[in-house]
């Protein structure tokens, strides 16, 4: 024992076991966030059960399954369910116990029955004991639609323009409504907006000259007649669009849900539908990946709780991007300030710790301090000066995507200071010396040897500031994020990037699904999902700065022997 | 020369030979200190154009800092402090508005370990001419050339120009550091102990290159092999504790040397 000991062995087992720990908890971590956030997408079975309710009645309703969970009988007693007494009898010979022991749990399940018109909640619990039968018809429709979320049931009949038609004709009528639905979206994200913009452009135009008593009759009368064209314009799209609506509204699926209720819906609202319970395998990976994308590439509907979450993924990618871009260059400069030429003394030394302490200090205190100094200090200075006209409505005077890029930046300057520093620290003077010695002046040797050979530290300083922006979401909520933005920050208007712009987050609407939606268990496996998604993001940003550092290590390389 | 003083000594007043000799650089009555340390004391000497000029003496007696002064590294050091003249041909180097990056031109210094800067091979070589903004492509690959031919490099790596310098064996990346630093056509080259990091034979090849290069250049080298310094130099310089105390022509301080320290460091009893 004394010898094993002394060999060094407990060490490497000591060591050996916090690196194991430390790979099963991340992989840990990804497997749960990952397997909860996919089988989201996964097309679930969709069952029909058959039920006593409180009543002694037999329901029955459809549904996939969520969850299971064990509740104490105790916990239930009081509720008096019927299918307690009745049952019993039977459960006592196969268990050999008593049903009302004291310490018999109950197995009940969560399903999930969408048809959110008929009964207000998508979610019931169902105490196992209480079903009479579970089968899985075949053709149970799982409908997908725009508002109120899924509907479960049996397609009864189509009725297109007043006429009942036959039910092969769905595919059909179904890619016409998703053809319409386009183009009501193309004329309202398109022209229509275009031309909104163009009007709000005038009318601030407008207001400029009056504030700046610039406006005679010429002037009114020429931004009173593109006035009046834009106008026109907007009533005539505004025509093509209620057109197209009309026809939307033409056809309409009779569906029966589980009650027996039969329900008019229109096909404007339904976005899919499909038979889970008719799926084989592949038609269900196929679906899977279909949803997947419609996940990654699609706008969020009914309160972020459904749809998808592009907008969100493009704010955090285009933020942490223009973090990227502001802190750099800062960092750098201050780091080489800091190194090449200050002088040795105490008051460097104060700002160098004060450096490194500035990234112990809490985010939202940046956040406070971005609202305080950059939204309302700067931006409306900015305002004042440049947008008078469009006041009070503020232009940069408001949180917006710059200030969010900005105040991270300032969160993440003491990562890229620290780690330039030490990457300017281990240049060996040589190559300085050898470079002052053949005429060059200090500014020449740092920036053509110098700064290349920094150039992997100063990109691992990069990296981890990429990886703690990109995860940072409690100063944005002051400076920026909001739950939905009405437009990107990037678009077909002039100046194309609207930097003033709010945006929305992945972490914040991690935050907004999970806790702040209206259906807390119909979003878990969202929150689940975009977790899953942020993580990768940040994976796949790290991976590409890494992939840069590397390369130039690969330069410079030689240099570490 | 001012011979009151007792270690100004001039090598031109012992090579009475060739009078006609130029005077490359006159040290006159430097003093250096690193902080409250007094590192050189009173040193004169006159170095002759064209020929190659050795610092012998023990370890940090002051000769790689004196080499130094030549082209004011000693700039670099936080708490050094300079005193007296060093005339480049006449101009003080360090008079207030003396351009230290030009005089680095004229004065050009090779390092102790090889320091090839991690670019190519023709980078390194270009690297005082990118500096000096020279971007003709034609007078580039001309240097180059030449700068690596007279460094005795070229057939070597002619092949590879392009590659990086810092897959050069020890040898050749010393000198490639001595063709980056002629390349800029310097009117003096220092060497500080150019072939202590290198092996026998990189060692010879250096020596040879530099009874070359004194062809070209006036050079002045320091080292801590007597042996180097006998093969190599025509003038010879022993300091020791921060003073010059025999500098005359190679074969006479080798052979009858003035002072009883430097006999008893040639011929091996300290240092």
């Amino acid at each position: 024992m004394q010898s094993w000991y002394k060999s060094g062995s407990p060490w490497v087992w000591l060591s050996a076991a916090g690196v194991s720990f430390s790979l099963i908890a991340v992989l840990g971590l990804l497997w749960l966030i990952a397997s909860r956030g996919l089988s989201y997408f996964w097309p679930a079975e969709v069952y029909q059960f058959d039920f006593t309710d409180e009543q002694g009645q037999t329901q029955s309703v459809i549904g996939e399954i969520y969850d299971r969970e064990q509740v104490p009988y105790a916990q239930v007693a009081h509720l008096n369910l019927p299918f307690l007494s009745s049952e019993s009898a039977d459960s006592e010979q196969a268990s050999g116990e008593h049903l009302t022991n004291e310490q018999q749990t109950l197995e009940r399940i969560l399903i999930k029955t969408g048809n959110r018109e008929l009964t207000n909640l998508d979610f019931r619990w169902l105490f196992q004991g209480s079903i009479v039968k579970q089968s899985s018809p075949e053709h149970i429709a799982v409908i997908e639609r725009r508002k109120n979320g899924d509907f479960y049931g049996f397609i009864d009949a189509i009725v297109s323009g007043g006429q009942v038609v036959e039910l092969s004709q769905l595919p059909l009528l179904l890619a016409r409504a998703r053809n319409l639905q386009q183009q009501v979206k193309k004329l309202e994200r398109g022209e229509i907006r275009s031309v909104n913009f163009e009007l709000e452009r005038l009318r601030l135009h407008e207001r400029k000259l009056l504030m700046k008593n610039q406006l005679d009759q010429n002037t009114q009368q020429e931004i009173n007649q593109q006035r009046a064209v834009l106008e026109q314009n907007y009533r005539a799209f505004e025509q093509s669009l209620n057109s197209v609506r009309e026809q939307l509204m033409r056809d309409q699926i009779i569906v029966t849900a589980a009650n027996g209720r039969q329900v008019s819906l229109d096909f404007a609202d339904i976005l899919q539908i499909t038979y889970n319970n008719q799926l084989t395998t592949l038609d269900k990976v196929g679906l899977f990946l279909k949803q997947l994308a419609v996940f990654v590439s699609d706008e969020p509907r009914e309160a972020n709780t459904e749809g998808g979450v592009f907008p969100a993924i493009f704010g955090t990618v285009l933020m942490v991007l223009l973090m990227t871009i502001i802190v750099s260059p800062f960092g750098v400069v201050a780091a080489i300030y800091l190194h090449e030429y200050a002088g040795k003394n105490t008051f460097t030394r104060v700002i160098r710790i004060a450096v490194i302490n500035l990234a112990g200090v809490p985010s939202i205190v940046y956040g406070v301090f971005g609202l305080g100094f950059f939204v309302y200090l700067v931006g409306g200075s900015i305002d004042n000066l440049f947008f008078g006209e469009a006041l009070p409505a503020p232009t940069f005077g408001t949180p917006g995507v710059l200030w969010s890029a900005v105040t991270l930046a300032i969160l993440t300057l003491p990562v890229v200071i620290v780690s330039t520093e030490e990457g300017l620290a281990r240049i060996p003077s040589s190559l300085r010396h050898g470079s002052l010695a053949l005429g060059a002046t200090k500014a020449e040797t740092l920036w053509r040897i110098i700064l290349p050979i920094a150039s992997p530290a100063i990109m691992t300083g990069i990296i981890l500031a990429i990886a703690r922006a990109a995860g940072e979401v409690a100063p944005l909520m002051l400076v920026g994020v909001v739950k939905i933005a009405p437009s990107l920050p990037l678009d077909g208007d002039f100046p194309f990037l609207h930097l003033e712009r709010k945006f929305m987050h992945l972490g914040f609407h991690i935050y907004d699904v999970g806790f702040q939606s209206p259906n807390i268990e119909a979003a878990r496996p969202l929150v689940y999902a975009t977790a899953l998604l942020l993580v990768s993001i940040i994976v796949a940003l790290n991976v590409g700065a890494v992939a840069i550092r590397n390369r130039l290590r690969e330069k410079y390389r030689a240099l570490e022997q | 020369m001012n011979s009151a003083n007792s270690v100004s000594i001039t090598a031109a007043n012992s090579t009475t030979a060739n009078a006609t000799e130029q005077i490359a650089l006159e040290i006159d009555k430097l003093n250096l200190f690193y902080g409250e340390k007094q590192v050189l004391r009173d040193i004169s000497m006159s170095i002759p154009k064209g020929q190659v000029t050795a610092f012998i003496g023990p370890s940090g007696c002051g000769k790689s800092t004196l080499l130094r002064c030549i082209n004011r590294m000693n700039d670099l050091v936080d708490d050094c402090r300079v005193e007296g003249k060093i005339n480049l041909y006449g101009d003080n180097i360090y008079h207030r508005h003396v351009d230290v990056a030009a005089l680095r031109r004229r004065v050009g210094m090779v390092f102790q370990t090889p320091n090839p800067f991690p670019k190519s091979i023709y980078e390194n070589v270009i690297y005082g001419l990118r500096i000096t903004g020279e971007k003709n492509r034609r007078v580039l690959d001309q240097v180059v050339e030449k700068s690596l031919r007279s460094a005795a490099l070229w057939d070597e790596v002619k092949d590879r120009l392009h590659e990086s310098a810092l897959g050069l064996s020890g040898g050749q990346q010393q000198r490639l550091v001595i063709a980056r630093a002629i390349a800029i056509e310097p009117e003096i080259l220092l060497l500080d102990e150019p072939t202590s990091a290198l092996d026998p034979i990189s060692t010879l090849t250096i020596e040879e290159l530099i009874n070359d290069l004194k062809k070209q250049f006036t050079v002045v080298i320091v080292t801590h092999n007597m042996q180097q310094a006998a093969r190599v130099s025509d003038q010879t310089a022993f300091m020791y504790m921060g003073d010059l105390i025999e500098y005359s022509d190679t074969n006479t301080l080798f052979t009858t040397p003035v002072k009883k320290q430097t006999e008893d460091y040639i011929t091996g009893r300290y240092g």
